[in-house]
């Protein structure tokens, strides 16, 4: 009885082991390895087309094809549904922030089912991100850029959630809105959210991350900590001419 | 007597179809809303709706006279009842069907309802069944200026308080939230946690049941029928394009709208009542082309209806195919029927026409019988009445259905995919209700008794060799047309924008221009092969105008394998061999090709060239192993 306990103790809180991933015939993802230990903000760094969105993207369980191990709190969640999968407390930020055009600002917010306890009361999150408060009956397809971006990390903390998967949050916003993003999401991590942040942004990525992976060609080819980013200056030039 | 002073109505008459058309508009309402929301979420045109409808007047009628269980229980069994059979087949055929092109979903459901109808008409016949209006409801009120029985007053209060609500529950509640976001992208949906797959099913039990529950509202007025569904669902398409496809209120409003429409059009021009819907869809396309509250979607470019079909193109094994069935054409009038054999290729030319259009450009025309139907009235009228020479009346009605391609062409083009599929269909109907009411046409009877006259004044083509022959000759020739346009720089052209309409346009291509082309050319075709059947069997009839002669030409194609040529040949001689030695049989003959759409939609969406295909191909693998070992396939998953 004690035995698969001390397993899941042992095992890592998130583990991605050889995931492999297609679109159609295109194999992407060529045995992604990394895990994260609970509580981290821990970065996926790469060029576009590396693979980090379809990582995400593999597992949440939205691409059909798709081999390997995601194990979540030691549950294997790689043959799982979607749904499933985001039931098990994996909060999902797509890149396209997904808001919905047809339904407003609270409509938005309140969509996500509620998954376990813990989460932030819809005036919590207004008083997070003010801007969504005044503008909670506008449609989905009347917000700013940045108001966008507030809404989809903003309900996906509702939900109880304990680990965010956040695809390049910071995308095309001003400088001023990229900063109180950072702030959010330190602030998120201060209350012990786990955090895997799909990053094109390095500098951005540098302030608030506690490791990052650099991807290439479908795979994790280094993981720096961060702070050994400077001692690393000639890899990182190497894989994201940064 | 009140008159309206314009009209030189009389007021009473005026108000009472007008009320006529009202509750013809609730039950347009309360079905076209059921349309609207399946497709929102499932982006399947349920062409099923139709027969769920009558369905709902069924259980209705049966819970009266098995059970006692009277108008009221109705209400709610009966949609609790049908919409559970709505569950079942969302589980057992929808749920396959939904990472493939919409148009199966179309597809499909034509062929269930297709089965549904069959067996009711079989055990039912034609005719209505009487079901008693609630004693509750009996009577009428007396508005002064004009009666109102209590019955139909309530159906329309009814209809509106379920359609308002519906509306209300979708648009402003928070599982309303859920389904308009499902509606938008129903992978994230699911993404964030959401059981879609049950969101999915239980909109089409819920839609169904809104169906069951238009019937049973209908059974005290309209009578319980087999045919209740067929004739109101392609009414129902045009008024939920109208309103905008997937829109909640637009199908509503134009629901109501369009009824009173109706009724107001009996009262000054009867003649037009039954097409003015179809003519008011023309209008609306022209002029707000996704409909009235209809969000003006981008059409998906790259059509996959046509991932299967393109697959087929010609291969090493079709030259000898095709030589050994051009030998057995010339052989095979000597010992089998030839009319039969004239007819199946009639048959034949009408599915590779439509198979132009659907397998090579990626248009699904859901309308082809009104150019089949009017080459077959405007052949069989002018060789009958005008005592034209066959060559003449065939040409005549090859050029007018061009001609309507010509027109039709030019407003369905605007639309691709489902809503090609469903203008197209709407089209049709104004044909066929011009078949039934013109007086040349003949209405019910058609034109019978044909003569075939004598070719150039040659050959006497009341001969059964001289027609097949000459059959086959105009199959040959057309056939070999086909070939040669579609493997022409402009069937290239075609056969690109299927594949990527935007990008074909960003190369300097008129992409609409070659599209209309392409449907002119195919609405000839399918006139041409109607024209010959006319000659063929000596009659034009309603038949080769129904809708349903669209469905057949679908299915010809379909079974025998969308984009491939020799398709339509195996089609139509499994399709008319059914019709012809079944015929027997009568209401099964509808279940048995129901059933086939299910099966090739489901199973089998290469057809039985496809299925050749493939048996060819694992011979040639089979020798070229044994030769030497070829290379395999990467097997999936490595």
């Amino acid at each position: 009885m004690a035995e698969p306990a001390r397993q899941a103790a042992a095992a890592p809180f998130l583990e991605i082991r050889d995931l492999n991933a297609w679109y159609g015939e295109s194999h992407v993802l060529q045995g992604m390895s990394f895990s994260i230990a609970e509580g981290e903000l821990v970065t996926l760094l790469g060029r576009n087309g590396a693979g980090k969105t379809t990582t995400l993207r593999a597992m949440m369980g939205i691409l059909d094809r798709r081999q390997g191990s995601v194990r979540y709190r030691g549950e294997e969640l790689i043959g799982a549904r979607s749904y499933r999968i985001a039931r098990a407390g994996l909060a999902y930020c797509p890149e396209e922030r997904g808001i919905f055009a047809s339904l407003n600002v609270e409509e938005n917010l309140k969509l996500l089912p509620i998954i376990d306890k813990g989460g932030m009361a819809v005036e919590e999150i207004y008083e997070l991100f003010p801007n969504l408060a005044e503008r909670r009956r506008s449609d989905g397809n009347k917000l700013s850029g940045g108001e966008q971006q507030m809404l989809a990390i903003g309900r996906i903390l509702r939900t109880g959630a304990r680990t965010l998967l956040l695809d390049e949050p910071t995308e095309g916003l001003a400088p001023v809105i990229v900063q109180r993003i950072g702030e959010v999401l330190r602030l998120l991590k201060a209350r012990g959210f786990t955090i895997l942040l799909v990053e094109q942004n390095f500098h951005f990525a540098a302030t608030i991350a506690d490791r990052h992976h650099l991807v290439e060609h479908g795979q994790v080819v280094a993981m720096i900590p961060n702070d050994e980013l400077d001692a690393q200056r000639d890899l990182l030039r190497h894989h994201l001419g940064v | 007597m009140i008159t309206v002073p314009l009209l030189g109505i009389p007021l009473q008459v005026l108000l009472g179809q007008l009320l006529l058309g009202l509750i013809n508009g609730s039950f347009y309402a309360l079905l076209s809303l059921g349309v609207a929301i399946i497709f929102g979420l499932l982006n399947i045109v349920n062409f099923a709706h139709g027969a769920q409808y009558m369905l709902g007047a069924f259980a209705a009628y049966f819970l009266l006279k098995l059970t006692g269980i009277g108008y009221w229980g109705a209400l709610i069994l009966a949609p609790l009842i049908v919409g559970a059979l709505g569950l079942v087949i969302e589980q057992l055929f929808l749920k396959r069907l939904y990472k493939l092109d919409h148009l199966y979903g179309m597809v499909l459901t034509l062929g269930l309802a297709m089965v549904i109808e069959g067996v009711f008409r079989h055990f039912f016949g034609a005719a209505g069944l009487p079901y008693g209006i609630p004693s509750a409801l009996q009577g009428g009120q007396n508005l002064g200026f004009m009666y109102l029985p209590n019955y139909r007053g309530w159906v329309i209060v009814a209809s509106l308080i379920i359609c308002f609500g519906t509306w209300y529950l979708i648009e402003r509640t928070p599982l309303g939230a859920t389904l308009r976001a499902a509606t938008e992208n129903r992978v994230l949906v699911e993404a964030f946690g959401l059981n879609v797959p049950r969101m999915v099913m239980l909109t089409y039990g819920s839609g169904v049941a809104l169906a069951a529950l238009a019937g049973v509202m209908a059974a005290p007025i309209y009578q319980v029928s087999p045919l209740m569904g067929t004739n109101v669902i392609v009414v129902v398409f045009a008024v939920v394009v109208i309103g905008g496809m997937g829109s909640i209120l637009g199908a509503i409003l134009s629901g109501f709208t369009l009824g009173l429409v109706e009724g107001l059009t009996k009262v000054i021009y009867p003649e037009a009542a039954s097409t003015v819907v179809f003519v008011i869809m023309a209008v609306v396309l022209l002029t707000r082309p996704a409909g009235f509250l209809g969000r003006n979607q981008a059409a998906p470019t790259g059509n996959s209806f046509l991932a299967d079909a393109v697959s087929l193109g010609a291969r090493r094994w079709t030259k000898p195919v095709e030589i050994a069935l051009l030998a057995f054409a010339c052989v095979a009038p000597f010992f089998i029927y030839p009319l039969f054999l004239s007819k199946v290729l009639c048959f034949a030319l009408f599915g590779a026409a439509f198979a132009l259009l659907a397998g090579h450009v990626g248009l699904l025309s859901f309308g082809h019988a009104a150019y089949f139907g009017a080459g077959a009235y405007v052949t069989a009228y002018t060789a009958k009445a005008w005592a034209l020479p066959p060559e003449l009346a065939i040409l005549l009605g090859t050029g007018v259905a061009a001609l309507f391609g010509l027109l039709f062409g030019w407003l369905a083009i605007r639309r691709s995919g489902i809503y090609f599929a469903m203008v197209t269909l709407a089209l049709s109907q104004l044909i066929f209700f011009v078949a039934l009411q013109a007086k040349w046409t003949g209405g019910e009877d058609g034109i019978q008794a044909v003569p075939r006259g004598r070719l150039f004044g040659l050959v006497d083509l009341e001969q059964p060799l001289a027609i097949y022959f000459f059959t086959l000759v105009v199959f040959v020739a057309c056939f070999l047309l086909i070939r040669r346009i579609t493997s022409s720089p402009f069937g290239q052209v075609l056969k690109a924008t299927a594949q990527n309409e935007a990008r074909v346009i960003s190369l300097g291509y008129k992409v609409q221009r070659a599209k209309l082309l392409a449907f002119v050319l195919s609405a000839a075709l399918a006139g041409l092969a109607g024209s010959m059947k006319a000659l063929v069997v000596k009659l034009a009839s309603l038949a080769d105008v129904h809708w349903s002669m669209s469905g057949e030409v679908l299915l010809i194609s379909l079974i025998g394998g969308l984009g491939s040529l020799l398709g339509p040949i195996f089609g139509s001689f499994v399709l008319i061999g059914i019709g012809d030695y079944l015929a027997a049989a009568g209401a099964w003959v509808t279940v048995l090709q129901g059933l086939i759409f299910v099966f090739s939609v489901l199973l089998f969406r290469r057809g039985l060239v496809g299925g050749l295909d493939d048996l060819f191909g694992w011979f040639a693998r089979r020798r070229g192993k044994a030769a030497a070992p070829l290379a395999i396939r990467p097997a999936a998953g490595e």
